[in-house]
């Protein structure tokens, strides 16, 4: 029977991770609301720093599902479990993150669109998105046969992400409203983006994608635990029936 | 005997399923209940058409169209594979010596007879019931119709397919084919509400929404034909 002191230790790289994680978004946060200056009036003054989280968000949201995309035809191809559990992750993380930028987005646009929601190209594309991963995520969890999970995740992760591009232009051709990258970024009219605003941007990009990737890695180690958790009372189970 | 090709095969599998529900009738006349149904609730929703605004009725009307048929196909699409499940058939189905890709395709053509039918009696209907103006643009609407249920037909099987090895087939078919569909149901919706606002089909097809449906349908009827074999095991 297995004791914790027999499950392998947290590799140290695990903990580097989480370290150098919490100092990049702490470093981030003092860049966002301390050097960044505020932004126009136009574009929601302070209200703007929300765009430091927002874009990051969206970012690991897309890197996410363009993940479960890839591992997905990884594990079609080869049968290996581990990309399915990187495919059953990085969905998960990539559901958290499309959630705050369907939660930041309103916040932002009450007070400067004076509506909570546009039914405009890129709000209603992430929300088909995410609608998409949470079809894929309850699949996963309704399939009535385990050992057929994998396979059939699998599809809805190729074809979700296949599905993004068409619904984009679809939905471009649509309505569009969404202000795109530096009009959010603009934080005086007609000055462009700064420096300070540059290098708050870029660091919290760099904080959520380290965030990302130790939440990855956590998620990682806790599906391989649960399989192996799994995999000794199948053995248990055997022994005593013996 | 030569033994028979990949078309011949499929044209078997789609018949026998079209005899089934011949003798049985037990998909497509449900499919045209509910319609009926879901067009009748719907109805209480359409602003009069002379209250003025000419453009938004159009848009409703065609809205209304296609959320109903998309309903009523989905209804349908979910029983793909109910004959072979309630009969533990499905081992059989499989030990065809046949492509998988020739199941789906099979399992396609009968679900695209299913909706055509559907369609078949729908538009006419609610064209009489609610004093549709097509005008001569019955070819155009024919045209756009064709591509939207290729692609409908294609997710839908695809994830027909997928749903039935779930414990729960008619939630989690609509809750993965919907946001799918989103390209295909905006694309409709706007080529039919031109038409409906007397466009002619040159018009239309200048819109470049037929460029999505092409689009959609070439990538979802591939990706059905690709994937199929990784569903069913």
């Amino acid at each position: 029977m297995a004791t914790a002191s027999e499950l392998r230790p947290r590799p140290a790289g695990l903990d580097a991770l989480g370290a150098a994680t919490w100092t990049s978004v702490a470093a981030a946060l003092l860049l966002v609301f301390f050097v960044a200056r505020e932004a126009d009036v136009t574009m929601g003054g302070q209200l703007q720093r929300i765009f430091y989280f927002h874009v990051p968000s969206a970012w690991i949201g897309y890197l996410s599902f363009a993940i479960v995309f890839l591992a997905s035809i990884a594990y079609l191809r080869t049968g290996a479990c581990r990309w399915d559990l990187l495919a059953h992750a990085a969905a998960e993380i990539g559901i958290v993150f499309t959630t705050l930028v369907l939660i930041t987005g309103p916040i932002w646009a009450r007070p400067v669109w004076g509506t909570w929601w546009q039914w405009d190209a890129r709000l209603t594309s992430t929300l088909v998105l995410w609608l998409t991963y949470i079809g894929y995520l309850f699949l996963r969890s309704l399939a009535s046969d385990q050992a057929a999970v994998g396979r059939l995740a699998a599809v809805v992760g190729i074809v979700g992400f296949l599905d993004v591009p068409i619904v984009h232009f679809s939905v471009q051709w649509w309505r569009t409203l969404h202000p795109s990258g530096p009009t959010v970024a603009n934080p005086t009219t007609g000055s462009g983006l700064g420096a300070p605003e540059l290098t708050a941007f870029f660091a919290s990009l760099l904080a959520f994608t380290l965030l990302f990737c130790w939440l990855l890695s956590l998620r990682l180690r806790i599906g391989r635990l649960a399989q192996r958790v799994e995999l000794e009372e199948i053995e248990r189970a055997v022994a005593e029936t013996r | 005997m030569t033994e028979a090709g990949f078309v011949t095969k499929t044209m078997w599998l789609a018949a026998k399923d079209l005899r089934i529900e011949l003798r049985a009738r037990d998909t497509l006349a449900p499919m045209l209940g509910f319609a009926a149904t879901v067009a009748l609730v719907l109805a209480f929703a359409l602003p009069e058409a002379s209250s003025g605004n000419v453009g938004v009725v159009a848009y409703v009307q065609a809205g209304f169209m296609w959320v109903t048929v998309l309903f009523a196909g989905l209804i349908g699409f979910g029983r793909t594979f109910e004959v072979e499940r309630a009969e533990g058939a499905l081992d059989s189905l499989l030990l065809v010596p046949v492509d998988r890709s020739a199941l789906f395709v099979s399992k396609a053509l009968s679900n695209l007879a299913f909706i055509v039918v559907l369609e078949m009696v729908l538009l006419p209907l609610s064209a009489l019931l609610f004093a549709y103006d097509l005008g001569g643009s019955w070819g155009a609407l024919v045209a756009v119709v064709a591509l939207v249920d290729l692609g409908f037909v294609a997710v839908g099987t695809l994830y027909a397919a997928l749903a039935a090895q779930t414990r729960s087939r008619e939630l989690l078919l609509p809750l993965l084919a919907l946001p799918a569909l989103v390209p295909v149901f905006i694309a409709a919706l706007e080529l039919t509400a031109d038409l409906l606002l007397g466009a002619g089909f040159d018009a239309v097809a200048a819109r470049g929404w037929f460029g999505i449906l092409v689009a959609f349908d070439v990538v979802f009827v591939t990706a059905g034909v690709l994937l199929f074999d990784a569903v069913l095991d």
